[in-house]
Order: C-alpha cells, then sequence, then structure tokens
C-alpha cells in the first residue's frame, strides 16, 4: 500500500487492573478499505476499536488521524472527527424511541427545541435507505427484537456520513437477509471511501466484502493478510494461536 | 386491559402502554377527588381549592426539579433542608435589611450553589447521589440551626415580599401561579428540548448517553442545580407565607416530594419520567391532606392513609403498567 493511511495507531497499550488488554498494537486503517479483526474472545479487538472510538483512553501509543496525532478525550472527541462505531453492547437508550435513538446526541433542534416531526421523518429515510422495516419509529427501543434494536445501532453509526466506520460484531442477531443487507452496506460505504473496521466471528463474511484482515491473539496483534493471500483454515490456525505472523 | 388480545400495531395499545403511568394516576386523582368531594361538601368550594394549590405550590415546584433528579436516575434527599437554610437566610437577611428583589436572587443562588456542590460530588466524583445528599441533609439542616439558634425569625410585614407568599393575582394565589408556571416550563423542557432528551438519555444509560457524544457528567450533575433553585423557591415562599424563618421547616419535606413523583409514574430507576404524572402525583398528595382533613380525620391518621395510598397506588401502578407492557421489557 503505497496510499497514507487515514488512521494509523501506533504501539496502543492499555491495561484494566491486572489484566494487560493491548500491549502496543500497529494498526493501519486506509480510505475505502475494510479490514477485518479477528482473533479469540478477550484478545483485545473491542478494546482496540474503543480506544478508536473514543471510549477509552489508551495508557501509551498515538492515534494519528489524516497524518496528525490526535488524542480523544471522550467518543465526543472521535465523533468530531467522524469516526462512528457500533458498539457490541448496541449502546442504546432503551427507554427512548427510535428516532430518538437515531439521533441521539445530535437531535435536529431549532434554538434547544427538539423538532420530533423532522426527526421521525429523517429516521424513517435513514432507515429505508438501509432497509430496515421497523413499522413504529415511536416505540421506545427496549419493546424491539435483539435484531431490529442491532439494526438500529447500525444505523445510527452508518447515516451520519462518517470517515471511518467501526462495526464490532454487528450482524450477531440478525437473520440471513439482514446480514446481506449489512454486507451491503459495508461496500456501498467503502465506495464513498469510508474506512470500515468489521469485527466478526462469522470468518465466510470477512472473505465477502474485505480486503484485508488482522488477526489478535492475548493483546496482540499476530498477523495481517491481505484477502487474496489468506484462507479460511490460515485464519483459523492464527485465531487459535498455532500459526506463526 | 387484555394484553393477548392486543392486536399488533394499534395505536390504542401503544397509547396505553406508553402512558399507563399516567392514566393510572390520573385515575387515581380523580377516585380522590370525587371520594372527598362526597365526603366533605366544602372540598369542591373554590375558597378551598385555591387553598389546596397555595398550599402545595413549595410541594410542586420542588417536585418538578426532582423528577429531573429521579429521570437521570439520581435522588435529591437534602430539599427539605435547603428549604430549611434559605427560610432561615432569607429572615436574617431581610432582617438585617437588604432589599427583598436582592434577598430573592441570593437565596436562588444559594440554591444553585448548594446543588451545584452536591451534583459535582455524585456525577463528577462517583459518589452515588443518594450517600451525597444525605450527607447534605444532615448539613444543611445543622447549619440553619446555628444561624437561628433553633429560634423562629420573624419577617417584618408590609413589604413586596410577603406577596411570594400570600399574594394574589386576581382570584389567583401567587405561589400556585409561580407553582403551575414551573410546572410548565418544566413538561416544555423535559419533553420538548435537547436538554430534556439529554436527561432521560443519562438516565436510560449512562455510558451509551456518552458514547453518543453526550456530556452526560455536565447533565447529570445539572439537574441537581435544578432542584437546589427550586427548593431555594420553596423556601422563599415558605417564608413569606409564614412572616418568618425557622430552621425547622420542611423537615420530612424530601420525602413527600419523592412520594409525589414516584407516584407520578417517574421510574426509580431513570430514564422515565413524566411531568404530568408529578402534577397529578402531587395534587393526589394535597388532596388526601386537605381532604381527610376537611373530614375531621385526625392529623395522625392522615399520615397513615397517605402512606399506605402511596403504597397502593405505586403497586397498582406496576401492576397495571407490567399488564400492559407485556412480556417484553423488564426493568
Ligand atoms: N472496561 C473493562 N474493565 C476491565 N477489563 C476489561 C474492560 N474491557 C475489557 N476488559 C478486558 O480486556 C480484555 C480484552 O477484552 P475485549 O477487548 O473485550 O476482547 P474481545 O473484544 O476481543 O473479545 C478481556 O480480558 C477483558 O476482560
Ligand atoms: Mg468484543
Amino acid at each position: 500500500m503505497t496510499a497514507e493511511p487515514l488512521v494509523a495507531l501506533r504501539g496502543i497499550e492499555k491495561t484494566f487492573g491486572s489484566i494487560a488488554a493491548l500491549r502496543g498494537v500497529d494498526l493501519d486503517l486506509f480510505a475505502g478499505e475494510c479490514l477485518g479483526l479477528v482473533g479469540d474472545n478477550a484478545a483485545g479487538k473491542s478494546t482496540l476499536t474503543k480506544i478508536l472510538a473514543g471510549v477509552h483512553e489508551p495508557d501509551r501509543g498515538s492515534i494519528i488521524v489524516a497524518g496528525e496525532d490526535v488524542r480523544f478525550p471522550d467518543p465526543a472527541a472521535a465523533r468530531a472527527r467522524r469516526i462512528e462505531m457500533v458498539f457490541q453492547d448496541l449502546s442504546l437508550c432503551d427507554t427512548i424511541d427510535v428516532a430518538g435513538n437515531l439521533f441521539l446526541g445530535r437531535e435536529i433542534a431549532r434554538s434547544g427545541f427538539l423538532r420530533k416531526r423532522a426527526m421521525i421523518d429523517a429516521a424513517r429515510e435513514m432507515l429505508a435507505g438501509l432497509q430496515i422495516r421497523i413499522p413504529n419509529l415511536t416505540a421506545t427501543v427496549g419493546s424491539l427484537s435483539g435484531g431490529q434494536r442491532q439494526s438500529i445501532a447500525i444505523a445510527r453509526a452508518a447515516s451520519f456520513d462518517p470517515l471511518v466506520l467501526i462495526m464490532d460484531e454487528p450482524t450477531s442477531a440478525l437473520a440471513v437477509a439482514e446480514v446481506e443487507a449489512v454486507l451491503t452496506l459495508i461496500r456501498h460505504v467503502k465506495a464513498r471511501g469510508v474506512a470500515v473496521v468489521l469485527i466478526t466471528h462469522r470468518l465466510q463474511d470477512l472473505f465477502r466484502v474485505c480486503d484485508r484482515i488482522a488477526v489478535m491473539y492475548e493483546g496482540l496483534k499476530v498477523a495481517e493478510r491481505r484477502i487474496g493471500e489468506t484462507s479460511l483454515e490460515d485464519l483459523v490456525s492464527l485465531i487459535v494461536g498455532s500459526g506463526g505472523a | 386491559m387484555n394484553a393477548s388480545a392486543r392486536p399488533a400495531g394499534s395505536r390504542r395499545a401503544d397509547f396505553l402502554i406508553r402512558y399507563a403511568p399516567v392514566l393510572s394516576i390520573a385515575g387515581f386523582a380523580v377516585i380522590c377527588l370525587i371520594f372527598f368531594a362526597w365526603g366533605s361538601p366544602y372540598f369542591l368550594s373554590g375558597g378551598n381549592m385555591l387553598n389546596l394549590f397555595r398550599q402545595s405550590a413549595p410541594l410542586l415546584i420542588v417536585a418538578i426539579a426532582m423528577t429531573f433528579v429521579i429521570t437521570t436516575g439520581g435522588i435529591d434527599l437534602s430539599v427539605g433542608s435547603t428549604v430549611a437554610l434559605v427560610n432561615a437566610l432569607a429572615a436574617i437577611a431581610l432582617q438585617a435589611g437588604l432589599a427583598w428583589p436582592l434577598v430573592v436572587i441570593l437565596m436562588l443562588g444559594v440554591g444553585a450553589i448548594v446543588g451545584g456542590v452536591q451534583g459535582w460530588f455524585s456525577a463528577y466524583q462517583g459518589i452515588p447521589s443518594f450517600i451525597v445528599t444525605l450527607a447534605f441533609l444532615t448539613g444543611l439542616r445543622g447549619f440553619a440551626l446555628l444561624l437561628t439558634r433553633g429560634y423562629s425569625i420573624p419577617i417584618a410585614p408590609g413589604s413586596w415580599f410577603d406577596v411570594l407568599g400570600r399574594g394574589s393575582l386576581g382570584p389567583l394565589p401567587v405561589p400556585a401561579l409561580l407553582a403551575l408556571a414551573t410546572a410548565f416550563v418544566g413538561f416544555v423542557v423535559l419533553d420538548g428540548t435537547t436538554y430534556g432528551r439529554h436527561v432521560t438519555a443519562v438516565g436510560a444509560n449512562l455510558e451509551a448517553a456518552r458514547r453518543a457524544g453526550i456530556p452526560a457528567r455536565r447533565i447529570a450533575a445539572s439537574v441537581f442545580v435544578l432542584s437546589g433553585i427550586a427548593a431555594a423557591l420553596a423556601g422563599l415562599i415558605t417564608a413569606a407565607r409564614l412572616g418568618s424563618g425557622s430552621s425547622n421547616a420542611a423537615v420530612g419535606f424530601e420525602l413527600e416530594v419523592i412520594a409525589a413523583v414516584v407516584l407520578g409514574g417517574t421510574s426509580l430507576f431513570g430514564g422515565t419520567g413524566t411531568i404530568v404524572g408529578t402534577v397529578l402525583g402531587t395534587l393526589t398528595i394535597a388532596m388526601i391532606g386537605n381532604g381527610l382533613i376537611l373530614m375531621h380525620v385526625s392529623p395522625f391518621f392522615t399520615e397513615i392513609a397517605t402512606g399506605a395510598i402511596i403504597l397502593g397506588a405505586v403497586w397498582l401502578n406496576a401492576r397495571v403498567f407490567a399488564r400492559l407492557a407485556g412480556p417484553g421489557r423488564r426493568q
């Protein structure tokens, strides 16, 4: 790759109490490319991506966005850099309605007053654009199914013109057709020049949308492969830790 | 109220589920109204109704602010002591000859600062608001006692300050108007503004709110400034109504306020607050106190009845609400 990376993580370390969740990870993200991030449970995938989304601050290491060294003291700072993330736990507000969750933190308002009608109309358009069917946009999110909730979290991250879109196991609760819609979405945003990070245990999906795959093992990045240079068997052996970098 | 017969997507069912808590307290308020109207011919008279509104104004004002606090998932136990402190401070300041508008502004400032400090401890230092405000409940009351040495301090009558507690605009008592204005503003802010939406979001899922870029801590702290200001306003109204300031004012007031809010259907778990419910809950508690006295029931019994009714109403509310909402979400 000759182009300059859109985002570069360098030497990222993060410790929670006695657990070294990340032990010095480098990762590059390129515009218009999808990076698959795989690894066993507790390998550190979520922690690494949460650092990029501003949820955690790294103990050591740097985040470079478009050549500029940045710090994300909170998620708002990452959002301001147009880095969006679908969290593994979805991070929705159960007692707030669908439209309210889609616009959480960037409500459509006129001098402080919510424009609920406008948000519902825009929400309907957002969901239709991603082929997500939710009949009642004023229903609280807590009353929806797991798949619907996941779809809302994806729509929220993908709809506000991100530069980087991180998806942490976004398809775990989705039906077959919905998974297809997510893969289509990834192809679309890639074509628009978005850098995508996809964390998933469904390895076959990676081969359909990703350009590169990074494998993590116990807090380290143990391998990185271009999609044409690897196979399912290769990845499996890397994930369980029996392969080499 | 048959959940199994609910057709998918019925607007009426959606409406019932969403507003079940408010509908149930509204039903309860109407039952109280009918019961006391039947029990005492004087209950529904204009004079008594205006009196009821005048007397319950401090409760309503603080309950509106408490609705914001509880919606974020917090609690403010210090409001009664803040009322007492402001009550005493206002009387002392007026006695010392300070102009009444200045006293009003100063006292509201005291409320804001007291609330802000508590908000900082709970939101930024991570100490549960129950503990922080419990400490202030004790401390502020002690401070008020120290200032007054336990005596009641008279406020010289005849100044415009009296209007706050005893004045009327036409037939309407000034305290009641202040309370109605507070309720109206509270309703618009909680239901219709970005700030109100963020208050709800913080109570529903603080970490999710933070991840959505909302300044979650600042929001969680700010509601205590609101309850502090509201308690100060209540303290001013009480001082003006009684014509004196006393450090023994509003003992147990915080529990009455919390009861009114919870009775109204606001969830103690946070994330669901209703101003309409709080207004109805406050009026119900006020009606029970007023109605039982008119029916010549012993005031001691009033306390027992209020307690029983709160438990009964919240229980009914929880049952009806759980039934209507179906097996879906469990809080
Ligand atoms: N907030 C946290 N507090 C304490 N430990 C954490 C926290 N987040 C993650 N960890 C720990 O860090 C390690 C990596 O976790 P995570 O990044 O979630 O792994 P993955 O997403 O690859 O399954 C795990 O051992 C996990 O228990
Ligand atoms: Mg994870």
